[in-house]
């Protein structure tokens, strides 16, 4: 009979903080937003005495063992619940660990078995040695399932693939720019705590619609820009926002990414990183649907690419937050065909036969920006008046230098065992899924696409929700279009998808 | 033995509906031929879209003719409610007869193509292998008419659900029967 395993005594704790963390924010607003009501403490304080009860509970009614080919969590307090979770289903074994964490020396443990958008068993929280137990029982168990009880043993070598040092993360943390994303976010809280709406109550006070409130700040504008000094004050306070926000992104890529080390352990890659919060994700290769390859224009001046790959299942919001699909949050652009060659060994990428758009794509492309400019511009009407002509001239113009540049990026290609895609002439993006990834492919055909007998290919593969880069191939020339879709479709009945 | 009550008669009827056998075997619907849908969908289409559209028509018209004798509102506005039902005319009866001439289905051994669309023509292909589970369900306007929608659900992001609606009722049951893992060559 397996023996039982509990949580860590300090599961208590955490649970009783993370509870309670939710009502940090209103409280924090009450107190901040000037309450005129008093007793918030001690109605926060009351509070505590269920909630610690019910944190005392959880942690002793909160039980895990190892089956012989499954995991089963035990829980509940009134409603008792026994899931079983099969060794060969769970997808993913991840670990988080913050700063308070480490110093009770115990971490967060998540199974998950991409059944949806939540995870199936979250163990939180562990100590290091119980989540290494657990890795290697489950690890070990697929292994025997999948190759034999005889090659079962010993976890393999594990093979260093990527490694970012404090350099690579100075220029991640440059490239990425995640300092408007902190800056964004507090302006968010701002506008939810209230402050801006007595901010806007006063501009209306002041001026009469928002029309007004527009021609007041370029009459400021302009008054400060008529000396030369408001000139230069302008753009030094604008340049140093610009270099307090790189500075901050920096800060953060130091702080998230910190000691980033990608390997390979037999069928599993390995990530971990960060500097409070240590993370270790574990990502199947079998998993791995699509991978994607972004270089933007920084990374391209810095000779830089990133990777990430969508995997199938929890691809809840937590994941992504945690950012365990960033297979390579920065590299050289040199190392990109070595780690796609690490991760997908059976592919031959090396000599692509890309194709490009059809001929007649970029025309359309120039067309179809040029609705679109128009269509702004007349939105543009009502607001600026004539000067929305001017707005549309402009608009031309950029159409007629991008379109050209957006279509010649274009391309598609299909290697042994995969289908690859690229577009983007500013942010270059490229995705690859391979055949056994695919999950059905349509083909679409406006009238737009019919007139010049061209289609669009989809390739749709399983975790693509919020891709920034999808398989959707645009302009290709109508036969062309048939025929791939048709081996696509042909090609993937011919493989067999593995969860 | 003939039903005695009402209740026993309105069970029988629902054990026929759901126990209803395909009534061609799984084998001979995957020959990958292209077929269209039922006629019946058209008609069906149309019924429901009449009530949505009859609903939204009336209520116009009514509010319409409440202001104009609040003296709220010019007498030309009724052209307004003129081109809005002529729009739902159109809509409701014209619209799922040209809808279907464009929709179409091959079921082969391999998986299963729909083409639909009438501006933006689609043909979605989804692999045998690929389908994770199939619904096959009833409206009441569908099972008046004895229809089906085929709904095939697969791990993919756009195409997590394909369904396929204005099937006969048996069709319908016998793609779903060949669709479903488990099959031949069931390796998941």
């Amino acid at each position: 009979m397996p023996s039982e395993r509990r949580l860590h005594p300090a599961t208590i704790l955490f649970g009783l903080v993370g509870q309670l963390r939710e009502f940090a924010v209103p409280i924090v607003v009450l107190l901040v937003a000037g309450s005129s009501r008093g007793g918030v403490e001690a109605w926060t304080a009351l509070l505590l005495v269920p909630y610690s009860l019910l944190a005392v509970a959880r942690y002793h009614t909160f039980r895990y063992r190892f089956d012989e080919t499954e995991l089963v969590v035990r829980s509940g307090i009134v409603s008792r619940n026994e899931r079983h979770i099969p060794y060969s289903r769970i997808q993913n074994l991840d670990a988080s660990q913050n700063v308070f964490h480490r110093l009770f020396g115990v971490m967060s443990a998540r199974v998950d078995t991409g059944s949806g958008t939540d995870v199936e068993a979250t163990l939180s929280v562990i100590t290091r040695a119980a989540y290494e137990e657990i890795r290697e029982r489950v690890f070990r168990e697929r292994r025997e399932a999948a190759a034999g009880a005889d090659e079962a043993g010993a976890e393999p070598p594990a093979e260093e693939l990527l490694r970012l040092p404090t350099r690579e993360l100075v220029i991640h943390g440059l490239i990425e720019n995640r300092g408007m994303i902190v800056i964004a976010g507090a302006i968010g809280l701002i506008f939810q705590s209230g402050v801006d709406e007595r901010l806007f109550a006063r501009l209306e006070r002041d001026q009469e619609g928002s029309r007004s409130a527009l021609r007041n700040l370029a009459g400021q504008i302009t008054e400060l820009a008529a000396g030369a000094d408001g000139i230069v004050l302008g753009i030094l306070i604008v340049l140093v926002a610009l270099l307090l926000v790189r500075v901050l992104s920096i800060a953060i890529a130091l702080v998230r990414l910190h000691g980033f080390r990608l390997t390979r352990i037999g069928e599993d890659l390995r990530a971990e990183y960060g500097l409070l919060t240590r993370v270790t994700a574990t990502i199947p290769l079998r998993r791995v649907q699509t991978v994607t390859v972004t270089a933007g224009l920084l990374h391209r001046w810095f000779g830089r690419a990133s990777i990430r790959v969508d995997t199938a299942g929890g691809d809840g919001p937590q994941v992504q937050r945690r950012g365990r699909e960033s297979l390579a949050p920065i590299l050289r652009a040199g190392q990109v065909s070595a780690l796609l060659r690490a991760v997908l060994p059976e592919l031959s990428l090396d000599d692509i036969d890309w194709r490009p758009a059809a001929p007649g794509a970029t025309g359309r492309e120039l067309r179809r920006r040029l609705a679109l400019s128009g269509a702004l511009a007349l939105g543009l009407v009502y607001f600026l008046g004539w000067y929305a002509l001017a707005a549309f001239a402009a608009l031309a113009v950029l159409s007629w230098f991008t379109a050209a540049r957006y279509v010649g990026s274009l391309g598609w290609a299909t290697v042994e065992g995969a289908v690859l895609h690229r577009s983007g002439y500013v942010r270059r993006h490229m995705t690859l899924a391979r055949f056994s990834r695919i999950q059905a492919v349509s083909m679409v055909a406006s009238p737009f696409d019919r007139r010049r007998q061209m289609a669009q290919v989809h390739v749709d593969t399983a975790g693509a929700t919020g891709s920034p880069h999808r398989l959707h191939i645009p302009y290709v020339e109508r036969e062309t279009a048939d025929t791939l879709y048709t081996q696509l479709a042909a090609v993937a009945s011919r493989t067999t998808f593995h969860w | 033995m003939a039903p005695r009550t009402r209740r026993q008669a309105c069970r029988g009827r629902r054990d026929k509906l759901f126990s209803m056998q395909p009534d061609e075997p799984a084998s001979t619907i995957a020959d990958g031929r292209r077929r269209s849908l039922d006629p019946a969908w058209i008609d069906v289409q149309r019924m429901a879209r009449w009530i949505f559209g009859g609903i939204v028509s009336v209520a116009m018209a009514v509010q319409f003719l409440v202001r104009l004798l609040a003296g709220g509102a010019a007498p030309w506005l009724g052209l307004e409610w003129l081109a809005v039902t002529g729009l739902i005319v159109f809509w409701a009866h014209f619209w799922p007869a040209i809808a279907y001439r464009y929709a179409s289905y091959a079921v082969s051994a391999e998986g299963i193509e729909i083409r639909r669309g009438v501006v933006w023509r689609t043909v979605i292909n989804v692999p045998r292998s690929r389908v994770q589970h199939t619904d096959v369900s009833q409206g009441p306007l569908e099972r008046a008419s004895r229809l089906g929608s085929l709904s095939i659900y697969t791990a993919g992001t756009d195409h997590a659900r394909v369904r396929l609606p204005g099937l006969g009722h048996p069709t319908a049951l016998s793609i779903r029967d060949h669709l479903l893992p488990g099959g031949t060559d069931d390796a998941v």
